[in-house]
């Protein structure tokens, strides 16, 4: 009870005293602890909903069985007379589009299936016709209308089925198995068949016994395994991104640290007395520890219910990067975990308690006599920037080394590792870059501004502690704006050149959204217009190749042989496309080449339609367009395994001299594709990437105002720390105004500092993201661009806001009142 | 002839814990040009209250305050500031160096305030008359007591003031070198015609007064010429 | 005589099937096999086999019925709803008294059931006729048998000049065979555990296209095998006011495998004590008394096991009664017993036939 009662009268009143500084150091925890949670909430959120609603509406099994074009459906027969007590059920999966273009998800299965089970539903059994989900907005006994492929199918609606998470929202149709492989031409295949084995045997038994009844070329799976490889492949994503969620606490950290220094300095008297009384090191160091802990534990729970109202926001635009970058998914509902909550929150209280432990350790250093010998004003600072500097030298060797080192299970670990160790190194550098900065601008700072100019210097000189800290802060703000900023940057315009290069045809054409097919009589009528020089037939297929979701495609190596301008990073170019239709080759994509280790030259082994093929790499091409990576054959060749001709999509090139759009367009009239010309669709590939980086420019400007925060409440509490100096300046004949300007100095040249330090660091950050994190997490090839626009006028907001942020400073300090700050004891 | 200083029924009010205390209390005083004065009482009879209205730091709850024959009361924030610039010097007991500035840095301050030119060449002058020329690229606290003091004295009077208020310069010198202080700010009176307003409860001091002004309970208890 | 599917089937009667007329000549191996030019067609098994002091019964029996709208139409996907396969898989546990019963319900689909000449399945349940025997095997979670059965008879065609009619009017009738004594062994299995059997089954095989009436609603259905090495079934049809129709018939096998056809006229099958299902809330008459004056024969018919009601779990096919009975007779004065299954249908709300 008289520990507490100390710890109450040395440390929370004083807290109490100031609390607009206090309010902005917990805020900016609150921040910090609020963006890595929401990100956590919005990421898991984003990346739950694979399991799309076809998925979800399979129910339940133990494996999943499926095949690149189909299996084979005699394999379902096999399957459900092996000596086994299994339940087989085969699944029918498409799409359509509704009479409104609206995307419809089309299910084919057993409409018998379950009837003989205990629960079988009252409703089930042998319908004639379609059961939709209510998104459909048709009613029972009215009709369905669905485009598939070039025909539009009608059948009488048989039946709603009910709302539930699978089915809420969701255009469906229901259809029996016999329907849907008519409809959507998948005669003597089945999409999925789904095993649930007896109980009591193993999953490893199941394996086992149906392996050796499954045809070659089919993949026999766990149930939900594409889910799994779905989160698998954004596990990347979602790290990197909660990588960069960090920032902001390790900013919030630094403030931490400023105002824990802030108190030990003001309290060095207290201390001195407290100590003088009895109070042990450990009571001190507890003392200032217990501090940082209030703030955090404050922090940390304001940042929970924040960080639930961000993920919010965020989750959209998560949703949009990994729509963009990766599969169709739809976000799912936010749910707040424990272990999310405790994470965040544990995050907070760590990283506030290693931010005070060195001030905190330094008051308890303090010794009695000394503390009250020479009183608070007294205290100077003992500041080593020399040796501060070594440690920064040998810090940012480290990182250097761990940059060199590859990743590990697909995560750029050393990557980050090198990127926490050059941080670190900007932070120790600071104090140093901090003093030699102040000094070499003050001849600028009095020329531009005069005494207050001087003034404003030389108080920041005299704190450099302090002033580096902060500095440290705003940089690593500023740096990993910066860097996100030239990785993006760089990675958009390597994106654009690609694009150039790559997008050489006029048209091109697609479903709507880019999902599904269409029928490739489409194809051959526009090829056979007379404006039209060539078309190049592509047609794409999801595929799992070693437990990671791929694309297996195929195009017509001729024509990008003579028209296009795939760029090659390893075999020849000529050589390839010129085989590519002769053999069963593939060439591969840059992202695919990087994740599975292939190279030019070696085979991949995929099942197609029930066999085995083996497939020679022939060359690996640059490819920014998608993340899971893709192999290409040539589509003669693909044929000939999987003959489905149907399309992805078409690019057309036209004669010189002419313009096939109307022809093309009338040719068009009534199917469900869209044209885009070679301008809209790089327009559009732009868009979808400016979507896609969203959510790094709102954690950025996160982690800017939680920088701009500290400076805020850094200034307060130097200028309430020098009062009686500001006092005396309005004694000495100053103006208010003139007060005003030395605190909005001090602000201008942090923010000078903090933007040059951080352009520095943001470069060094910036070749880490592009050269090791981005190229071991994703495998691209990005040339480095200065986004010169983007950073000048992201650095002009920085120091925008940091002067801004000295406003309400500046506010006390005019307001002051000399005589009392004068004649305060 | 105006006098330096003319306090006219000034009486200053404080809240203090929500009670009404009395500073000042219908105070009538005079001080002429050139004239060193010194005024002396208790702790809390109303010296510094004295001293910030005569240094236009903050303004009496009843009567006026003429500063060079200025009336304070109707002036703004921005005019008072003009008015300290140019007329007011001031010392206090703990010097008040700006410990981030040099001394010559410390002693131009006003002028730079002020916008003046030449405050180099100025602060250097005023550091000569106080005979520390020589310190003049010296930190504060390179410094002693007395030397600060007078480096506290060329800041205060750098701008060629007609008035400077020192409140206890002794205050934390021994008393050797207070006297040299008192000394110097004798010199200020008599040699440059600036009328010095010095609180200070040493009798030492306040015998090298021309004028002394003994103040009780916020009035003026007794004035006394040398 | 058997239990008949309901799926639902709007085609007009008759449609393109084969009508069960006489005259019709079975030829086996030929007519085991299947015969999809009638609608519905059926093959069931049943038998009472013991292991030492355990007693058994069980039942497999193989519905296939088309379905009238998908005949005539070729091509398209090979999951169009042309042949449904029901299959009925009980056990009656007559020691431990419990009866376990499951069913499975498919289209033939791409294998998943069928018929083909020598083999019957649906899934992994199935009946294959190899090297003059039949093997069946069936298994659910909870219980399963795999059993050879051999003929000791040549099948039986019950009925007159190949067909046995079931209502007034040409083709209300079906082509009925059966195997009357199978030597059968093999193993059956409940609570995880097989056990090795021996015992007798029966086999009826029935195949036509229209073979009752609106208001015929169910019917009791008797097949016994006595110690004395002779056999007999016999079938009568209620009406929807509950009365047994002049469509009554039966047969009695001698020990040689000569089947006599018994008319309406030559048995009675008399009611007795009744069980009420808790489970459907139908009431069976459990016990029977029999009398076969053409045979000198008078029998008491009680059941192995009160419990043996087949529960249906879908909308597809009838709750029933079928299970083990004893029979108690006295022929020519002498006491004979015997074994076999007695089935009724539409006491748990009438049946809805195919027509």
């Amino acid at each position: 009870m008289g520990w507490g009662l100390i710890l109450w009268r040395v440390l929370l009143r004083p807290l109490r005293r100031e609390p607009a500084r206090a309010g902005l150091t917990v805020l900016a925890v609150a921040l910090g602890v609020a963006v890595t949670l929401a990100i956590d909430l919005a990421g898991e959120a984003a990346a739950g909903s694979f399991r799309s609603s076809v998925e979800t509406l399979a129910g339940e099994a133990d494996f999943e069985i499926t095949a690149i074009g189909g299996v084979p459906e005699e394999t379902v027969g096999a399957l459900a007379r092996l000596p086994l007590d299994l339940r087989v059920r085969a699944r029918i999966e498409a799409a359509g589009f509704a009479p409104d273009g609206g995307f419809v998800n089309i299910l084919g299965a057993d409409f018998l299936e379950g009837a003989d089970e205990a629960a079988a539903p009252a409703e089930g059994g042998m319908r004639r016709g379609a059961l939709v989900s209510a998104a459909m907005g048709v009613a029972a006994a009215g009709e369905v209308r669905v485009r598939v492929g070039e025909r539009t199918l009608a059948w009488p609606v048989a039946g709603v089925l009910p709302a539930t998470a699978a089915t809420r929202g969701v255009r469906l149709v229901l259809l029996d198995i016999a329907d849907a492989q008519e409809s959507v031409g998948r005669l003597g295949f089945v999409d999925r068949i789904l095993i649930r084995g007896p109980r009591g045997m193993s999953p490893e038994q199941l394996e086992e016994a149906l392996r050796g009844s499954l045809p070659d070329g089919v993949l026999l799976q766990p149930a939900g395994a594409s889910t799994e490889e779905n989160r698998k492949m954004l596990r990347a994503f979602r790290w990197n991104l909660r990588i960069l969620s960090y920032i902001a606490l390790i900013v919030g950290g630094f403030l931490i640290y400023n105002t824990i220094s802030v108190s030990v300095v003001r309290r060095r008297a207290d201390i001195g007395i407290l100590r003088a009384l009895g109070a042990g090191r450990a009571f001190v160091l507890g003392v200032f520890l217990a501090e940082a802990l209030a703030i955090a534990l404050v922090g940390s729970a304001a940042g929970v219910g924040l960080g639930r109202l961000l993920a919010e926001g965020s989750v959209a635009m998560i949703a949009g990067t990994v729509n963009a970058l990766y599969v169709g998914s739809r976000p799912g509902a936010i749910v707040l975990t424990g272990p999310a909550v405790w994470l965040a929150a544990s995050g907070g209280v760590v990283v506030a308690l290693v931010a005070a432990w060195a001030p905190a350790r330094e008051a308890a250093g303090v010794a009695p006599a000394d503390a009250m010998g020479r009183g608070r004003k007294e205290y100077r600072e003992r500041l080593r920037a020399g040796r501060l500097f070594g440690w920064s030298a040998a810090l940012a060797a480290a990182a250097f080394a761990l940059a060199r080192l590859g990743p590990v299970d697909g995560k750029p670990f050393f990557g980050y590792g090198a990127a926490l160790l050059a941080v670190a190194a900007g932070a120790l550098a600071a104090p140093g870059l901090t003093r030699w900065g102040v000094r070499a601008a003050q001849a600028a700072a009095v020329q531009l501004a005069g005494i207050e100019g001087l003034l404003a210097l030389r108080s920041l000189g005299a704190t450099t502690r302090r002033t580096s800290v902060l500095v440290a802060a705003l940089a690593t703000a500023v740096a990993m704006m910066a860097s996100v900023g030239i990785m993006v940057g760089s990675f958009r315009e390597t994106m654009i050149v690609w694009l150039g290069d790559q997008l050489k045809a006029d048209y091109f054409l697609a479903r709507p959204g880019r999902s599904g097919t269409f029928d490739a009589a489409l194809a051959d009528r526009i090829a056979g217009l007379p404006e039209v020089a060539a078309v190049d037939r592509f047609r794409m297929y999801p595929i799992s190749f070693r437990g990671l979701p791929s694309v297996l495609a195929s195009g017509e190596s001729r024509v990008v042989l003579t028209s296009g301008m795939t760029r090659f990073l390893d075999g020849d170019r000529e050589d390839a496309l010129d085989a590519l239709p002769s053999c069963d080759c593939v060439i591969a994509s840059e992202p695919f080449a990087t994740k599975h280790g292939v190279r030019a030259g070696q085979t991949v082994e995929l099942p197609l339609a029930g066999r085995m093929v083996r497939l020679r790499v022939l060359g690996v091409f640059y490819d920014y367009g998608n993340e899971r990576g893709m192999l290409v054959m040539d589509r003669g060749r693909m044929l000939r395994h999987l003959p489905d001709t149907a399309l992805t999509s078409l690019a057309i090139y036209a004669k010189p001299g002419s313009d096939p759009r109307a022809a093309i367009e009338r040719l068009l009239a009534g199917a469900e594709v869209l044209l885009a010309s070679n301008a809209e669709l790089r327009r559009g590939a732009v868009t979808v990437f400016d979507r896609t980086f969203a959510i790094t420019y709102a954690l950025e400007l996160v982690a800017i105002l939680v920088a701009v925060m500290g400076v805020a409440g850094a200034l307060l509490a130097l200028v309430i720390d020098r009062r009686r100096e500001l006092g005396l300046l309005r004694f000495l004949g100053a103006s208010r105004g003139q007060v005003r300007k030395v605190i909005l100095c001090e602000a201008g040249m942090i923010g000078l500092l903090a933007n040059g330090a951080g352009l520095v660091l943001g470069v060094a950050l910036a070749l880490l993201l592009v050269f090791v994190i981005n190229k071991q997490s994703f495998g691209w090839t990005i040339q480095f661009h200065w986004p010169v626009a983007a950073l000048v006028s992201g650095l002009t907001v920085v120091y925008a806001a940091t002067v801004a942020a000295a406003i309400y400073p500046g506010r006390v300090a005019a307001r002051l009142n000399p005589i009392e700050v004068m004649h305060e004891e | 002839m105006e006098p330096a200083l003319r306090f006219v029924n000034v009486s200053k009010d404080y809240l203090a814990d929500g009670a009404r205390v009395s500073a000042l209390n219908g105070v009538n005083l005079e001080i002429g040009p050139g004239q060193f004065a010194a005024l002396v009482g208790r702790s809390g009879c109303g010296k510094s209250t004295l001293l910030n209205l005569a240094g236009a730091m903050d303004f009496p709850t009843h009567g006026e305050v003429f500063i060079g024959g200025e009336p304070t009361s109707a002036l703004d924030d921005a005019r008072l500031t003009a008015l300290r610039r140019r007329r007011i010097g001031f010392i206090f007991q703990s010097f008040q160096l700006l410990g981030t500035l040099s001394v010559a840095e410390n002693v131009e301050t006003p002028l730079l305030l002020a916008g003046e030119r030449n405050a180099r060449a100025r602060a250097l002058a005023a550091l000569r008359w106080v005979d520390l020329e020589n310190l003049a690229g010296r930190m504060p606290h390179q410094l002693s007591g007395g030397q600060m003091q007078r480096v506290a004295i060329a800041r205060a009077l750098v701008h060629e003031p007609s008035l400077i208020l020192a409140d206890e310069p002794t205050g934390n010198l021994d008393s050797a070198t207070g006297n040299l202080v008192i000394g110097v700010l004798r010199r200020v009176a008599a040699e440059r015609g600036v009328t010095v307003v010095m609180a200070t409860h040493s009798a030492e001091s306040a015998a090298a007064a021309d004028l002394t002004v003994r103040l009780r309970d916020g009035r003026v208890e007794e004035t006394a010429a040398r | 005589m058997r239990l008949l599917l309901c799926l639902v089937s709007a085609a007009a009667l008759g449609a393109d099937f084969r009508l069960a007329l006489p005259g019709y000549r079975f030829e086996f191996p030929r007519d085991h096999g299947p015969h999809e030019e009638f609608r519905t067609e059926w093959w069931y098994f049943t038998g009472n086999v013991s292991a030492g002091e355990r007693e058994f019964g069980y039942e497999l029996t193989f519905f296939r019925q088309a379905v009238d709208e998908e005949q005539g139409r070729e091509g398209g996907s090979a999951w169009r709803l042309r042949q449904i396969y029901l299959t009925h898989f009980a056990v009656s546990r007559i020691s431990g008294g419990r009866f376990h019963h499951a069913s499975r319900l498919n289209r033939a689909g791409p294998g998943i059931a069928g018929a083909l000449p020598g083999r019957v399945w649906n899934g992994n349940w199935s009946a294959v006729w190899k090297d003059g025997a039949i093997h069946l095997v069936a298994s659910t979670e909870e219980f399963g048998v795999k059993l050879t059965l051999i003929p000791d008879k040549p099948p039986v065609i019950h009925g007159v000049n190949g067909v046995s009619q079931k209502a007034e009017g040409a083709g209300r009738a079906s082509h009925y065979v059966s195997l009357t004594r199978l030597r059968t062994t093999g193993e059956i299995t409940v609570e995880g555990k097989p056990v090795a059997v021996s015992g007798l089954s029966w086999m009826d095989h029935e195949f036509f296209t229209n073979q009752l009436t609106e208001d015929q609603t169910g019917w009791d259905w008797l097949s016994l095998q006595f110690e004395d090495s002779t056999e007999l079934m016999l079938v009568r049809i209620r009406r929807r006011d509950g009365a047994a129709d002049g469509f009554a018939s039966g047969t009695m096998v001698d020990v040689r495998g000569a089947g006599r056809h018994l008319t309406a006229a030559a048995f009675t099958m008399t009611p007795g004590a009744t069980w009420k299902s808790p489970a459907s809330g139908a009431e069976y008459s459990v016990e029977w008394r029999i009398e076969v004056p053409g045979e000198s024969m008078a029998c008491s018919i009680k059941p192995a096991l009160r419990e043996q009601e087949l529960v249906s779990r879908n909308r597809f096919s009838p709750t029933y009664w079928e299970g083990a009975v004893r029979a108690e007779c006295r022929r020519d004065g002498r006491p004979v017993r015997g074994r076999g299954y007695l089935e009724m249908t539409g006491y748990a709300g009438a049946v809805q036939l195919s027509r």
